[in-house]
């Protein structure tokens, strides 16, 4: 690229006329430097999305990609199979489920931490390590302690508390499969809600609640007038991110479960996958994806509508 | 209660009162964080050390002498896990070093330059938090055959850079925005380029962003299950979460203590991730890269 020190006139290098060009210089300079980001997006999100809706119009067998015309038989399809509201309906339980419990526990721990002065490295270190560590990995431990043979959470809920019998395996029975599966993600996605909340507290200032004191306000006025108000913003952005993303999680239940006892944890995307693999009707399953595409669609609209990231732009942090 | 303190608490306790109870309440969370959060590490590492005979059969909580041993560990020179780490490693640093580099330059441009639809640009970039692997990788399952990227790391590493991109970019531009121009101003007197400039003096200010934006992509790419599932197929090539959910379906003898002794080999590297580099990392959520 030519430099302003003219270092660019050197023979044998087309010369550029900047000046005479219809846009600025900078204009393509600063297209330029987001480029490969936007092709990156056309790749990963645009043309996956085309492609989807595209497929559904067809009928497709997985591992034989003889496309056939078959219109919006695949949506109709779609709206009739039981397994599909069954799976909505777990999708939406499971979904409500994990946010609430997530938000829950990730607000309380964002307070904690915000408040503590002794051991805080190593304590956000425990919390980030949640974070950090991989899914896969959760699963394992998980499916390790609810084992039935020498698992020692299936141990002290089948021998301490009763809740399962001795030899089942509570991620097979069809009562807990769904509540551990909440609880389990909870123990690694509830410190999503506590980064965001946490770094939100951080920048109240101090002044304000001396103010408060001063004015004899009381812990809980305290938090209800100068803490809370501050989290609603935020705490929005982080429901309304962690139920999409419950919405579509795949990979713990997949780990966990595979859908299973039956459907019991059947949800869309676990639907969606055991469609392209299990009966092998991709057009099908981009359907579904087509689906739970209009959903996130909508989603982005809400979330653009509470949350506007203009004001961030403005903002010269 | 004296007249000097602030008067009626919450259950009508004095202002002492409260502060002791807040700091109960403030110590038992501390313990129940601490206690909930470590406990599953824990218990993997104490497992991973225990014979694998003595993990199938019954409850232990500490690998005492009679059952201790190191044999588990031998799993990690099976050639198959070696192949699903190796993989794992290669993709985590190829999805680094992109989204380092794509990042760094929109962030500069964003923060530098003036263009266009800059405004509209950074929020449909927003979008990207919304992008689901498993709504995107079916539809790019048939895209990669179609142009020959399935199966191969470099296929799973755009589609992790894809999704790492809205929180690296705001991150970056945000960073970049807090260097004064001065500085480059300074360096273009003397005579430097604005790549020269970018080069060398808004980089080397920027290594906590970049940092920052290389723990998340390592994140995320450590993380990935599902884009992995999905664009790896074939059992030579795929990363360690599709790989050894696979190993667990078809393998004769896979002990769960063997299970906990790799998950503890792979869970090394981001707990002293979390650890040492925690100040980059709430650095990185503090310029509110949301």
């Amino acid at each position: 690229m030519a430099s302003e020190t003219g270092e660019s006139i050197r023979p044998g290098r087309t010369y550029i006329p900047w000046d005479d060009l219809p846009v600025q210089r900078e204009t393509i300079a600063g297209i330029g430097t987001v480029l490969p980001v936007v092709v990156l997006y056309l790749l990963i999100a645009v043309l996956p999305i085309v492609f989807a809706f595209w497929a559904s119009l067809h009928e497709i067998h997985t591992l034989n990609p003889e496309w056939q015309w078959a219109g919006l038989s695949n949506y109709r399809e779609v709206l009739e199979i039981s397994t599909f509201w069954g799976s909505l309906w777990r999708g939406i339980v499971y979904m409500v489920g994990s946010t609430l419990l997530q938000l829950g526990v990730g607000l309380w721990m964002a307070l904690v931490l915000n408040r503590i002065t002794r051991g805080q490295k190593l304590l956000t270190a425990v919390v980030f390590t949640a974070y950090l560590i991989p899914t896969i990995i959760v699963s394992l431990v998980a499916m390790r302690v609810f084992d039935p043979a020498g698992g020692v959470f299936q141990m002290i809920g089948a021998e301490w508390l009763g809740l399962w019998g001795g030899r089942e395996a509570p991620l097979g029975s069809r009562d807990w499969a769904m509540r551990l599966l909440i609880l389990i993600g909870t123990w690694k996605f509830a410190v999503f809600v506590t980064i965001f909340t946490l770094a939100q507290l951080r920048a109240i200032p101090d002044r304000f609640y001396e103010a408060a004191k001063v004015c004899g306000a009381n812990r809980w006025q305290m938090f209800r007038d100068i803490t809370l108000p501050r989290l609603v913003g935020i705490v929005t952005v982080v429901v309304l991110l962690r139920s999409v993303f419950m919405f579509n999680k795949f990979d713990i239940i997949w780990q966990l479960t595979e859908g299973g006892p039956g459907n019991a944890t059947t949800t869309l995307p676990v639907l969606a996958y055991k469609t392209v693999y299990t009966e092998q009707a991709y057009g099908l399953a981009n359907a579904i994806s087509v689906v739970m595409f209009l959903f996130l669609f909508a989603s982005a609209i809400i979330y653009f509508k509470i949350f506007n990231p203009s004001e961030e732009v403005e903002t010269t942090t | 209660m004296s007249q000097s303190e602030p008067p009626g608490g919450v259950f009508g306790l004095s202002y002492d009162g409260e502060t002791r109870v807040s700091e109960a309440l403030k110590l038992v969370s501390t313990a129940i964080i601490v206690l909930v959060g470590a406990w599953p590490i824990y218990w993997m590492t104490q497992l991973a050390f225990t014979q694998y005979e003595t993990v199938e059969s019954a409850v232990t909580v500490f690998p005492t002498p009679d059952i201790f041993t190191f044999d588990n560990f031998n799993v990690l020179t099976d050639p198959e896990m070696y192949t699903y780490m190796f993989n794992t490693v290669v993709v985590a640093i190829g999805t680094i070093v992109t989204v380092v580099l794509v990042s760094l330059i929109a962030g500069y441009g964003l923060a530098r330059l003036e263009f266009p639809q800059k405004e509209n640009f950074a929020r449909i970039l927003l979008i990207g938090y919304l992008f689901s692997p498993i709504v995107i990788g079916i539809p790019l399952y048939q895209i990669w055959q179609n142009i020959g990227l399935l199966g191969t790391r470099f296929g799973l590493i755009i589609a992790l850079s894809a999704i790492s991109m809205p929180f690296a970019v705001w991150l970056m531009w945000k960073y970049i925005m807090t260097i004064p121009e001065a500085h480059e101003e300074a360096a273009w007197v003397d005579g430097a380029s604005r790549w020269r400039g970018f080069r060398d003096v808004v980089v080397p200010q920027c290594r906590p962003a970049i940092i920052a934006a290389a723990l998340f992509a390592f994140a995320l790419a450590w993380n990935d299950f599902t884009f992995a599932q999905i664009l790896l197929p074939q059992t030579e090539t795929t990363t360690f979460a599709p790989g050894i959910l696979r190993a667990m379906g078809q393998a004769q003898f896979l002990p769960d203590a063997y299970l906990m002794a790799i998950s503890l080999a792979m869970t090394l590297p981001p707990l002293l991730f979390a650890y040492f580099m925690q100040s980059y990392l709430l650095k990185g959520f503090q310029v509110r890269a949301l």
